[in-house]
C-alpha cells in the first residue's frame, strides 16, 4: 500500500490557517476574559502578517520562477496560492467580525474604540487637532507623486495614508495628485481623548487624515484613506556567497524593507481612483488586495491589552514556582549532582537555567560554558552571563544563530557584544539553522572534570519562558556531557564523533531514529506485543514521518498526537489512519514541548526535543532529541501528556474532514491542562517549603 | 583540591586531524573530549611530495584551535605527532618550524614503526582482553592512511611486523584515477593488496596459526564496534555477510545504513575490502576492533614514562622479541646471540654509574647482541655492511629511525673500522650526543665480542669491577681464553678511548 499517496495529506498552508482559526476561535470565546480574547485577536493578525511575510512570498516566488513541483497534497504552487487566496479572505472577514463583537463588548466596558473621526465629541476633537500638531505633525513626512517625483518607496508593514490632492483654484480632474504619509510608527498606535465616561481611545491614522489637509496647505484634499502593505520577507541568503555571515544578515536586513509587495490592505470603501494607483504603482493583483471593514492591522489591540485599570478583564498573571531541588539561591550543582532535575515551563520558573550559567560564569571551578543562542529576550539575563563568565577568564562558547527569523537585527547586537566581552562567538554552520537549545558547563571538581548539561525544548529566553511551554533537563550524565561536548565541537566546525551516547542529532540522524523508533512500534503490533506512540510537537508536516505514522496504525499501532500548529496528516482514513487522533491545545501560553513517548513493549522510551517532524528541522536544522530516562522524571512527563489528552476546555480534535472541533463538555467536568499544570507547579513548590519548615522547627 | 593532571594527545594525521583530551586519574586517563577535523594532508603529500600552503594555512589555524581548547580545560601537557603525511612530504623541517610560530604547537614526526608502536599501546591498553585475544596467535591490522601494518603474535609475544604501502588514502587516491564501478571496486583491490599479502603469507606465516585478526583503523572499526558488544569478536562468516551486503549498496545507501558520514564510505568500503582480503590469506577465523586510537597511544606512552599508573604490558619485551625473530629469519646463532648479551649487559651495568647511558640505551644493545651477525645471512666476509642493510630495511617495532640507524651503525661498527664524527656525520644526521651512544655502546659491544670471539660461549660468569682508570673483567671460565684475550687486547684501545678507562681480563 502506497502511504505517500497525495490524498492521504493536507496542505501545509491551508493547515496553518486552521491553526490561525484556531486561535482566533480564542478570541471568539466569550468565556474567555474580554482583554485575553483582545489579545488572541491580535496574535491572529501577526501571525497572519508572518505568513504573509514568508509563506505567500514563498509561493509568489515559486509561481514567478515557474516551478510547478507539486507539495505533499499533490497541488502546484499556484494552485496552493488560488486555494490560499479563497480561505484567506474568508479569514479576514472572520477576524472582523470578531473585531467588531469585541468592539461592542469594550463599549459594555466602558472603553470606547473610536473608529472614524468624524464620531468624536468637539471636545475630544480640539483634543486631537492639539495633540496632531504638538506631537504628530513634527515627524510626518508627506510625500507627493508627480511626474519630477516618483511614486514613494512604502515600507513593509507600514500603515499609510494616501490622498488625492486638487491645487486650490483648480478644478480638473487633469490636476489631481496623489500623496502619501506614513503613520508614524514612533508615536503610539492610538491616543486617549477625554471623555467623563470611561475610556475612549482613536487610533492615530484617524487623527491624521482628520487633519491631512494640514500637510498639504495650498491644495484640496478630495479624498483620502489609510493603507498597509505587506512585502516578501523571505529573501534567501546566498550562503555559499557569503564570506562573513553577519554583514550578509545586515544586508539581507535592508532589503526586507522593499521586496516585492505581497499584500494590500485597505479600507472598505476606499476611493476607487486612489486604489487605481496603488493597484498600479505597487503592482499587485485583485487577489492581494484585502478590503478591511475596520481598522487595519489589528495588532494595536496588544497595545489596547496593555492599558491601565483593566485588569478584571485579563487573566491573572501567572507566578512561575520554584522548581523542588533547586530553590533560589541554592547551588545549581550541588543539585544537579542530587539526580537529573526536570524543568516544566512556565508553570515552575525560568530562574534556574539563568542560575546555572550565571553561577558558572561566577564559580571559580568551571573552566568553561558552552552554548547555543536562537532567540534571547531584550537585556537577556544569560547574554550577560556568557559575557561576564568571558570576563572572569573562562573559555566561552556562543553559537549565536544569526538566522532566527525577524530576530536577526537582535541577534547581532547580542553576537558583537559577546565578542567584544571575549567569548568565542560562532555563527552557526552554512546551511543549517541552529535550533537546538543546548548548554554545557564544564567544572573542575575534587574527582575531576565533571560536566553539566541543560537541554530544552524551548529558546534561552527568559521573556517567552513566561508564555511559552516548554520542558528542560539539568543533568551530570557522563554519556549527555561526553555528547554536548561532541555537539559543540561539530557546530565549532569538527567531524562527527564516531558514535553518539544519548542524543539523537539532525540533520544527521534524528530523522533516521525517529523512523526507526515508528517503525519498532509497527514490528512490535505486527508480532503481538505492545504497541502506541504519543507525541507533542508545533507541527507535523515530514511526508516520510506521516507516511511511517500510516504505515503503523494500519497494522494496528495505537497513535495520539497532540499537534498545536499544522498538520499535514489526515486521521481517520480507513486503513491507513483509523488508529490515529490529532489534537491541538490553543492556550492561554503557547504549546511549544515537543515530547515523543514510544511504548516499546510495555517499556516506554520518552525523548523531549527541540525538533518539529518538519521537513526543515529534521533535514536542514541542527536539532537535539535527547531521552528522559530518570523512572521518576520519565512518570513526570508522562503525567503531562495524560493531562494534555485528558484537557477538554482548550483542546480541539482534527476531523477526516479536516475541520478541527472542540468539545463541549458540562461546567463541572471542563478541564484545562494549562490550570492543572499551574495548580501542580504551585503544590509542588508548597509541598516542598513545607518540607523545609519542617526540617528547620526540627533543628531550632 | 586534589587537582587532576589533564593532558591533550595531538594526531596529526594524513586525513584528519584529532586530539583527545584526557584526564589523568588513579585509575588511568579518562577521555573528556575528542575533536577531529578532516584535512588531507595525506593527499598533498602522497602525489606531490609536498603539503600545500592552503592545507598548511588550514593545519595551523586547526591547531591554534586546538591549543584555545586545551587552555579551556587547562591542561597542562600535550603531544602532538604527525604521522606518514610529514614522514612522505620534503617540506617536513620547514612545516615543522612553522607550524610551531604560527600555533604554538610543537609538532613531532614520527617513524612509522613508532607510530605503529604507539598504535599497538594503545590496543594493548585494553589489558586483559588484549592478553586475551593474542594468545591464539593473533595479527593487529593496523590500516593508516598511507600504509597498513601486519604485526603478528605468536605465543603472546610479537613475532613480526611489516609495512605494506597499502593505506586507504593511497589506495583511494590511486582508485580515484582508475574509477571502477563498485562491482568491480573489490577485484581491483584484490589486485593491488593481493600480491604483496601473498610475499607477506611467504615470508612470516610459515609454521604460525593465526586465529584473530585486531583491527585498528578510522573508517570500519567504528561501524563494526557500533554493531558488536563491547569486547565481542565478530566471525569471518559474519564479517563476510557484511561485506556482501556492502556490495550492492550504493554511497548514500551505506552512509544511512552505517550510521556513517558518506565522505567516509569509500575509505570504509576499502578498509573492509583489505581485511576481507586479510582473513582468509592468514586463516584468521576471527575480527576483534579495540577502541583504540593513536590518541590513546600517546597518552599511554606518556604514562609509561611518567610511571603514573600500573605498566600495561613489558613493551621492552616485544622489541626484544620482534628482533630476535628477525634474528632467526637471518639464520643468527641464538646460543650465541644469548651470550653476547649476558657479556655486553654485564658490562653496560656494571658501569652503570660513569658511561651516562639510560634504559632505552641499554635496550640498544641488547639488540644490538641479538642482531649482531644477521648479514652473515648474505655475505660472510662483508658481515658489517650486510647488517646495517638489513637493520635499516627491516621495520623494528618501537624503535625510531634514529635509534633503528644507531642499532645498524653499533652492529656494523663491531665487524668493520668505526667512523670518528666528522666522517660519520658527512653521511647521517646524527647528533653528537648520538654520536657518543653509538661509540659507548660499539666500544661495550666490541670487547663483549672479542670474549665469546670462539662462539663457545666460554665465559661461564662475568663480574664488573672498576679500579680508577681500570675496567676490570672477572671471568669464570674453564676454558683456555687464548684466543679471545688477543682479540680482546685489540678491541681494548678503542674502549679506551671512548670511556678513559683501560678494560683487563681477570680470571676468577
Amino acid at each position: 500500500m502506497d502511504f505517500n499517496d497525495h490524498e492521504y495529506f493536507t496542505n501545509r498552508e491551508i493547515s496553518w490557517v486552521h491553526f490561525n482559526g484556531r486561535v482566533l476561535s480564542e478570541a471568539e470565546d466569550a468565556e474567555l476574559p474580554l482583554f485575553e480574547r483582545l489579545k488572541f485577536l491580535s496574535i491572529t493578525s501577526s501571525n497572519l502578517d508572518e505568513f504573509f511575510m514568508v509563506r505567500v512570498a514563498s509561493l509568489k516566488d515559486m509561481v514567478h520562477a515557474d516551478y510547478t513541483k507539486k507539495d505533499i497534497a499533490g497541488l502546484k504552487p499556484s494552485e496552493q496560492l488560488k486555494l490560499l487566496y479563497g480561505v484567506l479572505h474568508e479569514f479576514v472577514d472572520r477576524q472582523y467580525l470578531c473585531y467588531k463583537n469585541l468592539r461592542d463588548e469594550c463599549a459594555k466596558e466602558k472603553l470606547i474604540l473610536i473608529e472614524k473621526h468624524e464620531n468624536m465629541t468637539p471636545e475630544q476633537a480640539e483634543y486631537a487637532d492639539r495633540y496632531f500638531i504638538s506631537d504628530v505633525y513634527p515627524v510626518l513626512t508627506p510625500m507627493a507623486v508627480d511626474s519630477s517625483r516618483p511614486f514613494p518607496l512604502i515600507k513593509n508593514k507600514s500603515l499609510n495614508i494616501c490622498a488625492l490632492l486638487i491645487k486650490k483654484g483648480k478644478e480638473k480632474e487633469k490636476h489631481q495628485e496623489f500623496a502619501t504619509v506614513q503613520v508614524p510608527s514612533v508615536l503610539p498606535r492610538f491616543v486617549k481623548l477625554p471623555s467623563e465616561e470611561g475610556t475612549v481611545v482613536i487610533r492615530l491614522e484617524e487623527v491624521i487624515e482628520r487633519n491631512i489637509s494640514r500637510l498639504f496647505s495650498n491644495y484640496d484634499i478630495l479624498c483620502s484613506s489609510p493603507f498597509r502593505i505587506m512585502r516578501n520577507a523571505d529573501l534567501t541568503i546566498e550562503e555559499e556567497e557569503a564570506e562573513d555571515l553577519l554583514k550578509e544578515i545586515e544586508k539581507q536586513i535592508r532589503k526586507r524593507q522593499w521586496g516585492e509587495a505581497i499584500r494590500l490592505e485597505v479600507e472598505e470603501g476606499i476611493d476607487k481612483r486612489l486604489l487605481k494607483t496603488l493597484k498600479k504603482e505597487l503592482n499587485v493583483t485583485d487577489d492581494d488586495i484585502y478590503y478591511i471593514n475596520g481598522p487595519l492591522d489589528l495588532t494595536f489591540l496588544m497595545k489596547i491589552y496593555g492599558l491601565e485599570g483593566f485588569d478584571k478583564y485579563k487573566i491573572k498573571a501567572l507566578t512561575p514556582r520554584e522548581v523542588p531541588g533547586l530553590p533560589a539561591g541554592c547551588d545549581v550543582f550541588e543539585a544537579i549532582r542530587g539526580g537529573d532535575i526536570l524543568l516544566h515551563h512556565p508553570y515552575q520558573s525560568f530562574t534556574p537555567v539563568v542560575d546555572f550559567i550565571e553561577q558558572a560564569a561566577r564559580d571559580k571551578d568551571v573552566l568553561a560554558i558552552k552554548q547555543t543562542l536562537y532567540r534571547v529576550s531584550g537585556n537577556s539575563p544569560i547574554v550577560k552571563a556568557l559575557a561576564e563568565a568571558a570576563e572572569n577568564g573562562k573559555q566561552v562558547t556562543v553559537l549565536v544563530e544569526l538566522k532566527a527569523r525577524f530576530d536577526e537585527e537582535n541577534n547581532i547586537v547580542w553576537a558583537k557584544m559577546l565578542e567584544q566581552a571575549g567569548c568565542h562567538v560562532i555563527y552557526g554552520l552554512v546551511g543549517l539553522k541552529t535550533h537546538c537549545k543546548i548548554a554545557l558547563v564544564v567544572r573542575r571538581e575534587d574527582d575531576g572534570i565533571r560536566r553539566y548539561v541543560h537541554l530544552g525544548t524551548g529558546n534561552y529566553n527568559d521573556a517567552t519562558a513566561k508564555l511559552y511551554t516548554d520542558m528542560g533537563l539539568l543533568t551530570c550524565s557522563e554519556a549527555i556531557g561526553e555528547d554536548a561536548t561532541a555537539v559543540f565541537n561539530m557546530l565549532s566546525g569538527y567531524s562527527e564523533p564516531l558514535a553518539w551516547n544519548k542524543l539523537s542529532l539532525a540533520p544527521l540522524w534524528l530523522k533516521k531514529r525517529l523512523l526507526k523508533l515508528i517503525r519498532r512500534e509497527r514490528d512490535n503490533a505486527l508480532a503481538g506485543r505492545q504497541s502506541s506512540i504519543r507525541a507533542k510537537m508545533n507541527s507535523l508536516c515530514d511526508p516520510d514521518v506521516i507516511a511511517a505514522l500510516y504505515e503503523a496504525s494500519s497494522v494496528g499501532v495505537e497513535i495520539r498526537l497532540m499537534v498545536r500548529g499544522i498538520c499535514c496528516l489526515k486521521p481517520g482514513i480507513e486503513g491507513v489512519s483509523d488508529r490515529i487522533r490529532v489534537y491541538s491545545i490553543v492556550g492561554d501560553y503557547l504549546e511549544h514541548a515537543r515530547i515523543f513517548i514510544f511504548d516499546n513493549d510495555g517499556d516506554p522510551e520518552l525523548f523531549l526535543s527541540s525538533a518539529d517532524w518538519m521537513p526543515r528541522n529534521l533535514e536542514r536544522r541542527v536539532e537535539i532529541m535527547f531521552p528522559v530516562e530518570d523512572p521518576a522524571l520519565k512518570s513526570r512527563v508522562m503525567h503531562v501528556m495524560d493531562e494534555q489528552f485528558a484537557d477538554n476546555v482548550k483542546k480541539h480534535e482534527l476531523l477526516p474532514t479536516g475541520e478541527y472541533v472542540k468539545p463541549k463538555v458540562p461546567e463541572n467536568e471542563r478541564f484545562s491542562c494549562q490550570n492543572s499544570f499551574m495548580l501542580e507547579a504551585a503544590m509542588m513548590e508548597k509541598k516542598k517549603k513545607s518540607r523545609e519548615s519542617r526540617v528547620w522547627r526540627k533543628k531550632s | 583540591m586534589a587537582e587532576k593532571k589533564l593532558f591533550a594527545a595531538i594526531d596529526v594525521g594524513s586525513f584528519e586531524i584529532s586530539m583527545k583530551i584526557f584526564e589523568i586519574g588513579a585509575k588511568g586517563p579518562k577521555q573528556l573530549d575528542h575533536v577531529r577535523h578532516r584535512l588531507a594532508l595525506g593527499s598533498d603529500s602522497y602525489n606531490t611530495r609536498k603539503i600545500s600552503y592552503e592545507h598548511m594555512e588550514e593545519l595551523f589555524r586547526i591547531l591554534k584551535e586546538f591549543g584555545q581548547i586545551m587552555k579551556g580545560y587547562n591542561v597542562t601537557e600535550y603531544r602532538a605527532y604527525g604521522t606518514s603525511a610529514f614522514r612522505e612530504a620534503e617540506n617536513t623541517s620547514l612545516l615543522l618550524d612553522q607550524i610551531l610560530n604560527r600555533s604554538g604547537i610543537k609538532l613531532t614526526v614520527l617513524s612509522n614503526s613508532e607510530q605503529r608502536f604507539l598504535d599497538y599501546k594503545a590496543i594493548a591498553s585494553n589489558g586483559e582482553r588484549f592478553q586475551k585475544g593474542i594468545n591464539g596467535g593473533a595479527a593487529i591490522v593496523d590500516i593508516g592512511g598511507g600504509s597498513i601494518q601486519i604485526s603478528l603474535f605468536d605465543k603472546g609475544q610479537l613475532a613480526a611486523t611489516q609495512s605494506l604501502k597499502l593505506g586507504v588514502l593511497r589506495i583511494n587516491e590511486r582508485l580515484r584515477k582508475m574509477q571502477p564501478k563498485i562491482t568491480q571496486l573489490e577485484e581491483v583491490l584484490d589486485e593491488m593488496i593481493g600480491s604483496q599479502l601473498r610475499v607477506f603469507k611467504k615470508m612470516y606465516m610459515k609454521d604460525r596459526t593465526i586465529e584473530r585478526i585486531i583491527l585498528m583503523d578510522d573508517y570500519l572499526s567504528p561501524v563494526i564496534m557500533r554493531q558488536t558488544k563491547k569486547d565481542d569478536d565478530i566471525s569471518l562468516e559474519d564479517f563476510l555477510a557484511v561485506c556482501g551486503k556492502f556490495r550492492e549498496m550504493g554511497k548514500e545507501e551505506m552512509a544511512d545504513l552505517l550510521e556513517t558520514p558518506e565522505e567516509n564510505v569509500n575509505l570504509l568500503r576499502i578498509s573492509a575490502a583489505i581485511i576481507k582480503r586479510i582473513m582468509p590469506e592468514i586463516n584468521a577465523k576471527l575480527l576483534w576492533v579495540p577502541r583504540a586510537a593513536l590518541c590513546d597511544g600517546i597518552v599511554y606512552e606518556y604514562l609509561e614514562e611518567k610511571k603514573l599508573g600500573p605498566a600495561m604490558r613489558d613493551f621492552e619485551q616485544d622489541i626484544i622479541s620482534s628482533a630476535r625473530a628477525l634474528s632467526k629469519r637471518y639464520m643468527g646463532s641464538r646460543k650465541r646471540g644469548e651470550a653476547l648479551e649476558y657479556l655486553a649487559i654485564s658490562i653496560f651495568d656494571g658501569m652503570s654509574g660513569i658511561h651516562g647511558m639510560n634504559e632505552r640505551h641499554r635496550l640498544l644493545l641488547r639488540l644490538a647482541t641479538i642482531l649482531h651477525d644477521c648479514g652473515k645471512f648474505i655475505n660472510m666476509t662483508n658481515v658489517g655492511d650486510c647488517s646495517y642493510g638489513i637493520i635499516m630495511n627491516t621495520e623494528i617495532i618501537g624503535l625510531s629511525h634514529t635509534e633503528r640507524e644507531m642499532l645498524a651503525y653499533i652492529v656494523k661498527f663491531n665487524h668493520d673500522d668505526f667512523e670518528y664524527y666528522d666522517e660519520l656525520s658527512a653521511h647521517t644526521r646524527f647528533d653528537e650526543n648520538s654520536y657518543m651512544i653509538i661509540a659507548k655502546l660499539t666500544a661495550i659491544l666490541r670487547i663483549a665480542n672479542a670474549l665469546d670471539k670462539s662462539q663457545k660461549q666460554k665465559v661461564k660468569e662475568l663480574k664488573v669491577s672498576m679500579h680508577d682508570d681500570r675496567l676490570v673483567l672477572l671471568l669464570e671460565t674453564g676454558d683456555d681464553l687464548l684466543f679471545e684475550q688477543e682479540r680482546f687486547s685489540a678491541r681494548a684501545d678503542f674502549f679506551k678511548e671512548i670511556f678513559g678507562l683501560k678494560p683487563q681480563i681477570k680470571r676468577v
